[in-house]
């Protein structure tokens, strides 16, 4: 590594705090840290280009510039790279002309050769350069009409516009996922930061030298990484564009749902932003145990299935006769959960085994290997709940156990268990089973295989609560994109098949409560929205 | 405080009879004059007759063209969001033109839910939508004719602005040969 940046490090709520003066005045802040986040920890933003809090700080735009008493008089440094000390005397834009104006100064350079493209960026709106500018910014434009913009960036990418200004690549295409548009790009290097030192994967590289820098793949190479997307996050300009998300719509105009990725058992926390009734980006939610501010492109990108291929709404009726009659018959009914199956929906699933009584058996499971973290965000493993099932003694690895015994049943109900599709060859023997009922969002291969299949919601249309692998008990709320409205949550139609229909997610979370003693503490609405770490899981 | 005091009113006015008799003359009069002396009333008969519009009264939107024809709104949504009625749907997609970035493929004004205020109009940053084409009457058989999409936004005449530089611009004016060779000068 030719560069070598420190990680920041973050204040927590065990910081001890110290004293130091801002503005003339005492305040106590977290002492462990730097400047700019112990001034966040007392409510004063510091206007900031290139430090992200899980970036290594770099330093490189000063637009975080403050005044620090030092032993040669008040001089300027940069909050995000300078450690609190107890004691230390700093002068904010409140207080010193001097810090306004280089933060002034700061941000008109930055925008000298900025293009005027917020109106066709799609970060306007979430822009940091926009936010500085209303900030720290608000200047006169000295630009002179007459010059223009000159922008210097890749030689190879430069042209000369209509009006003789000198500009630069507008859609770099860097790899299968990103564009880059050149203009935008401020150089604050947090993209290659993070291929460098989060995804491992030195694909971006800052080129050139003074204003002529420029962001660019080695030659030949592409950006093309499982994390790449997470550049366009990182960026706080509207340089890198994630093409999926390319002018499909204006940030503002959306709604954001705070919710849990149920296709990995980090439950990488994520943002659902919707509009007009369906999703149409995925944002990783910061979450400083789980994800932080990363998040995978299988995680992100999975939005785009998740209103294909639907099934149905059904009368629950025909469901019930079935069940029913297996009853009075006295075959015996395996129950099967998938790993995105919701603490409330394993709630009802026992309370449906306890209403059948012995001749029901739990199963759970998948069928997809399960790989190894990735340090990122990402913990390998396709069962999402693995802990969950684990807390509310719900079997989460057996099944090759129904498999072997699948000729002992009469009934094999799946709920959000695809296994004929993770692994035909070894779900075939479940044909054996002559009813299959298939609890599914997707009228997927089981579903197909299935006597009976009964559309459900999907994870991100529900109310509910999941175990992540860290022991985190995470809280998904539901995404108003559910395609018909019919459709219900897994757990009301369990718990309606056990004869005592939840009304709601938290009445489920209660009856969770006395299947696992982790959870009877605790109510649905206490989750935090960063999750509650347990103890004394089963695990 | 201003106070108004009222005239009393004379045993003329208080009879009644003399001032009804009065009121009904005068509308007399003015029926008489529109029959027999038309031209001198300051009323127009609409539709025989048209009111003259000025370019600056709102009226129905029309979207500006660069010289090649193409419409030159870039799918900001700035107007829609500018838009207290909440009639304007826009949705863009990218350019086929390495110059151009966005592109609006979609742009429905409803009109009848339209209070004609011009906030998009003054919303747009590159001068896309206008409302001088002077067009006050609208017109149609079901609602849905009253949304104006695209093509009806872009479907105007640059002969019809005679006097306004950018319209003459678009493909048809008198200065699009010009404007088309600056328009497309060579670009990498
Ligand atoms: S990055 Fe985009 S939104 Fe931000 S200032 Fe530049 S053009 Fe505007
Ligand atoms: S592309 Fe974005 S993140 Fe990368 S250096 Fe430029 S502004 Fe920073
Ligand atoms: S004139 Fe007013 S109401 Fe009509 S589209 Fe424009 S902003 Fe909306
Ligand atoms: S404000 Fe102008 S450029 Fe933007 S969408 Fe509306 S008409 Fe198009
Ligand atoms: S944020 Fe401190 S120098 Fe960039």
């Amino acid at each position: 590594m030719s560069n070598y940046y420190n990680m920041p490090k973050l204040p927590t709520e065990n910081s001890p705090k110290v004293e130091i003066f801002v503005d003339d005045k005492p305040v106590m802040v977290p002492g462990d840290t730097n400047l700019l986040e112990a001034l966040k920890a007392v409510g004063i933003e510091t206007p900031h280009v290139c430090y992200h809090p899980y970036l290594p700080v770099s330093g490189n735009c000063r637009q975080c510039l403050v005044e620090q008493e030092g032993p040669r008089g008040r001089m300027l440094v940069i909050a995000c790279y300078t450690p609190v000390a107890p004691g230390m005397k700093i002068y904010t834009p409140a207080s010193s002309a001097r810090v306004k104006n280089a933060r002034k100064a700061t941000q008109e350079f930055m925008l000298v050769n900025h293009p005027l493209d917020c109106p066709i960026c799609d970060k306007a709106g979430e822009c940091t350069l926009q936010e500085n500018y209303m900030e720290a910014g608000q200047n006169e434009s000295r630009m002179r009409p007459e010059y223009g913009k000159n922008y210097h960036g890749n030689p190879a990418h430069q042209f000369i516009d209509a009006k003789g200004q000198l500009r630069g690549g507008k859609h770099v295409d860097l790899g299968p996922r990103v564009l880059l548009d050149e203009e935008r790009c401020v150089q604050c290097d947090r993209c290659v930061r993070f291929m460098r030192s989060i995804a491992g994967s030195e694909q971006l590289q800052l080129a050139g030298r003074a204003d002529h820098t420029y962001i660019t793949t080695f030659p030949g190479e592409k950006l093309d990484h499982e994390y790449d997307l997470c550049v366009t996050d990182v960026c706080p300009v509207g340089a890198m564009t994630a093409k999926y998300f390319r002018f499909q719509k204006r940030v503002w105009l959306l709604s954001h749902t705070p919710t849990i990725s149920m296709d990995d058992s980090l439950g990488a926390n994520i943002w659902l932003d919707h509009a007009d009734g369906r999703i149409y980006r995925v944002m990783p939610r910061c979450n400083p145990e789980v994800n932080r501010s990363w998040l995978s492109n299988t995680s992100r990108l999975a939005f785009q299935q998740f209103d294909k291929n639907r099934l149905p709404a059904m009368g629950f009726r025909v469901i019930q006769e079935v069940i029913s009659e297996t009853k009075s018959v006295g075959g015996k009914v395996a129950l099967v959960a998938g790993g995105a199956c919701t603490i409330e929906d394993l709630a009802a699933l026992r309370m449906l085994k306890d209403s059948l009584g012995d001749s029901a058996e739990l199963f759970g499971g998948t069928f997809k290997k399960v790989g190894a973290p990735d340090g990122i965000a990402m913990s390998g493993d396709p069962m999402a709940n693995r802990m969950g099932f684990k807390l509310m003694g719900v079997p989460d690895d057996n099944l090759a156990d129904l498999v072997k015994r699948a000729g002992e049943f009469k009934v094999l109900v799946t709920v959000n268990a695809d296994l004929f599709g993770e692994d035909a060859a070894a779900a075939s023997a479940l044909e054996k089973i002559p009813s299959r009922i298939a609890l599914s969002a997707f009228n997927d291969a089981t579903a197909a295989k299935a006597t009976l299949a009964f559309g459900i919601r999907h994870w991100s249309e529900i109310q509910g609560s999941m175990v992540n692998s860290l022991n985190i008990l995470q809280k998904l709320n539901a995404c108003p994109v559910c395609p018909d409205e019919k459709l219900r949550p897994a757990y009301e139609v369990l718990s309606e098949l056990a004869g005592a229909k939840f009304g709601c997610a938290s009445e489920a979370f209660r009856q969770a409560g006395a299947y696992a003693p982790a959870l009877s503490g605790l109510t649905y609405d206490s989750i935090k929205s960063t999750g509650n770490l347990l103890e004394g899981g089963n695990a | 405080m201003r106070v108004i005091r009222q005239k009393p009113m004379t045993l003329g006015e208080r009879l009644y009879i003399f001032e009804a008799l009065r009121g009904l003359w005068t509308t007399l009069k003015h029926a008489a004059r529109g029959l027999f002396r038309y031209e001198t009333l300051p009323t127009i008969s609409y539709p025989e007759g048209k009111p003259e519009v000025r370019n600056t009264y709102r009226a129905k939107h029309r979207l500006m063209l660069r010289p090649d024809g193409t419409p030159r709104c870039v799918a900001c949504g700035m107007c829609a969001a500018a838009c207290p009625a909440h009639c304007i749907f826009i949705e863009a997609t990218a350019s086929d033109d390495p110059r151009i970035e966005k592109r609006v493929m979609r742009f429905d004004i409803d009109h009848l839910t339209c209070v004609f205020c011009g906030l998009c109009v003054e919303a747009c940053p590159v001068d896309a939508l206008r409302m001088d084409t002077k067009e006050m009457v609208f017109e149609h058989r079901n609602r849905d004719d009253f949304v104006a999409h695209l093509y009806d936004l872009t479907n105007w005449d640059p002969k019809d602005y005679p006097d306004d530089e950018q319209s003459q611009v678009a493909p048809g004016g008198t200065k699009n040969a010009e404007a088309l060779r600056v328009w497309g000068m060579e670009v990498k």
